[in-house]
């Protein structure tokens, strides 16, 4: 479960991002953040798992305050949050499989679950033919899909998207987002910000639109609301 | 930590110095120059110090004993003398001896001494070494002071030793001072060459910390790439400066004229140059990794 008690971020620079957020999200919902560019959309993702610290504020995870949590802890705190970012961010000297394998190599996970485990994602997001190609040899959805894959690979009670789709075409795009669903239906809590209207519309999950650093609307199956 | 998790850290770090193989090589030839200069340097400091010990050995007193007292008397100062807590050693050079010994260093030129066997001009002496060259002073004071009748003149080659004394002592300051201003500075070209290499991996690290690798995890390939770059910079500069002390060591054995210009020999000297040398680029190769990685893990 995440919780936000009267959230606010301001950035070194002066930029006010977010003005006092109350939200709850409960373990197992999927939730579309929208809103407009700048509206203060990533840094909501960021305060999730701890890129930024909250200026003002309580951020709860599953009873845990962000806030408090020592530098060096904060990489136990991230084994249990997947994140999925637009740009992929994967490792282009390693194949798909050594990508996948590293986040279990990095938590210190015994080698035999680790081939046991990455095949077993890789399959999932329908990769394992694929899983020794180097990320120049797939394509924007296929790199995305590795991601999905390192996102979930340590079974995390999160995972957290930032636009994932951002960088696809439709056909990929749904395919990541029929991805995301499967890993919410396996009781995965998923939190993804979006620009996709045709998504957020024909999903009618839960949506949190931020606008100027508040939450406007928050309800279920919910529509995404904005004129591109 | 697991034997596994070390084994893919070694496995990690030597991947990335292949991988990295240009700034690996750079980062190496960084630390090969300047340990190049720190070897040649610390030939020199050990071997201006082994002079300068050798100079402190060769400061002693001369006693010039009185022509009137016998055997009996010299041996009695002699045993008390040895006795002085002061005092290292004391031997005796009879005016025969002293006669012959003069005689040696004149060489070619000593005819000009012949005939004085028979009326020998010279004293017998008392050569005298304190136990600390810088007491050596103090010492001979002592003795003109114990023994006014039956010693002459008390020489110490005052301020010859004096000289010699505070040279070796400026030497050894100089060398320490330089010692650790070449560090510092060879400590900071490599800290930056290795930030270049983490530079170029700034993005596994970003991954790495996002998957949740502790900082200690994320640390180490880092920390043994920095200790093998100090360790194979190490080599070269090792095997240079050997080799060429071991050339002007030859030739200046070979050629006598030189023989007052005592250089140390190669046995322990290279035990202590190898051993030294590679210590500190590992020193150097690890402390610089490990700066540079620090901006990197702040949260």
């Amino acid at each position: 479960m995440i919780e936000m008690h009267d959230v606010y971020k301001v950035y070194p620079n002066g930029v006010k991002a977010l003005n006092g957020i109350n939200t709850k999200i409960d373990q197992g919902e999927f939730v579309y953040v929208v809103g407009p560019s700048g509206a203060g959309k990533s840094t909501f993702i960021k305060l999730m798992y701890r890129e930024e610290k909250p200026t003002h504020g309580v951020i709860l995870i599953n009873g845990v305050n962000v806030k408090r949590v020592r530098d060096w802890k904060i990489p136990y705190l991230r084994r249990n949050i997947g994140v999925v970012f637009q740009d992929y961010k994967l490792l282009p000297n390693m194949t798909a499989y050594e990508n996948v394998a590293f986040a279990m190599e990095a938590v210190e996970a015994p080698r035999r679950k680790i081939r046991r485990r990455v095949q077993e994602v890789l399959e999932l997001v329908g990769l394992y033919d694929r899983m020794n190609a180097l990320p120049s040899q797939l394509s924007g959805g296929e790199q995305q899909r590795v991601s999905i894959a390192r996102a979930m690979v340590n079974n995390p009670n999160f995972v957290i998207a930032d636009e994932p789709t951002g960088n696809l075409d439709p056909e990929n795009s749904w395919d990541i987002m029929y991805l995301l669903e499967e890993i919410n239906s396996r009781g995965t809590t998923v939190v993804m910000a979006t620009h996709n209207r045709e998504i957020v519309n024909t999903m009618r999950k839960r949506v949190i639109a931020v606008e100027q650093g508040v939450i406007v609307r928050d309800e279920q199956g919910g529509e995404y609301g904005y004129e591109d | 930590m697991k034997i596994e998790t070390m084994f893919r850290h070694f496995k990690e770090a030597f991947k990335s110095l292949v991988r990295n193989n240009w700034m690996t090589f750079a980062a190496v030839s960084a630390v090969s120059v300047t340990l190049l200069i720190f070897g040649i340097f610390l030939v020199f400091a050990f071997n201006i110090n082994y002079m300068a010990s050798e100079l402190d050995k060769q400061v002693s007193i001369r006693a010039s004993l009185n022509a009137q007292i016998d055997a009996d008397q010299i041996d009695q100062i002699q045993a008390q003398l040895k006795k002085n807590p002061q005092v290292k050693e004391v031997n005796f050079v009879s005016k025969q001896q002293g006669l012959q010994m003069m005689k040696e260093q004149w060489g070619d030129d000593k005819e000009f001494l012949e005939g004085l066997e028979k009326d020998n001009p010279l004293p017998d002496i008392l050569e005298i070494q304190a136990k600390d060259p810088q007491q050596t002073e103090a010492l001979a004071k002592e003795i003109r002071k114990s023994y006014p009748n039956q010693v002459d003149q008390v020489d110490h080659g005052e301020g010859v030793s004096d000289r010699l004394l505070n040279l070796s002592a400026w030497v050894r300051n100089m060398v320490l001072v330089f010692g650790l201003g070449l560090a510092v500075l060879a400590a900071f070209l490599i800290s930056n060459t290795i930030k270049l290499t983490i530079f170029a991996r700034r993005r596994e690290i970003e991954i790495m910390r996002l998957v949740g690798a502790s900082n200690w995890f994320i640390r180490w390939p880092f920390f043994i790439e920095g200790a093998v770059i100090g360790m194979l910079g190490a080599i070269v500069p090792v095997t240079v400066v050997l080799l060429g002390y071991n050339a002007v060591v030859s030739i200046l054995d070979a050629d006598k004229a030189y023989s007052f210009f005592k250089l140390l020999g190669m046995w322990p000297l290279s035990l202590y140059v190898a051993g030294l040398t590679t210590m500190l680029g590992i020193l150097i190769g690890v402390w610089g990794s490990l700066i540079s990685i620090r901006r990197f893990l702040r949260t």
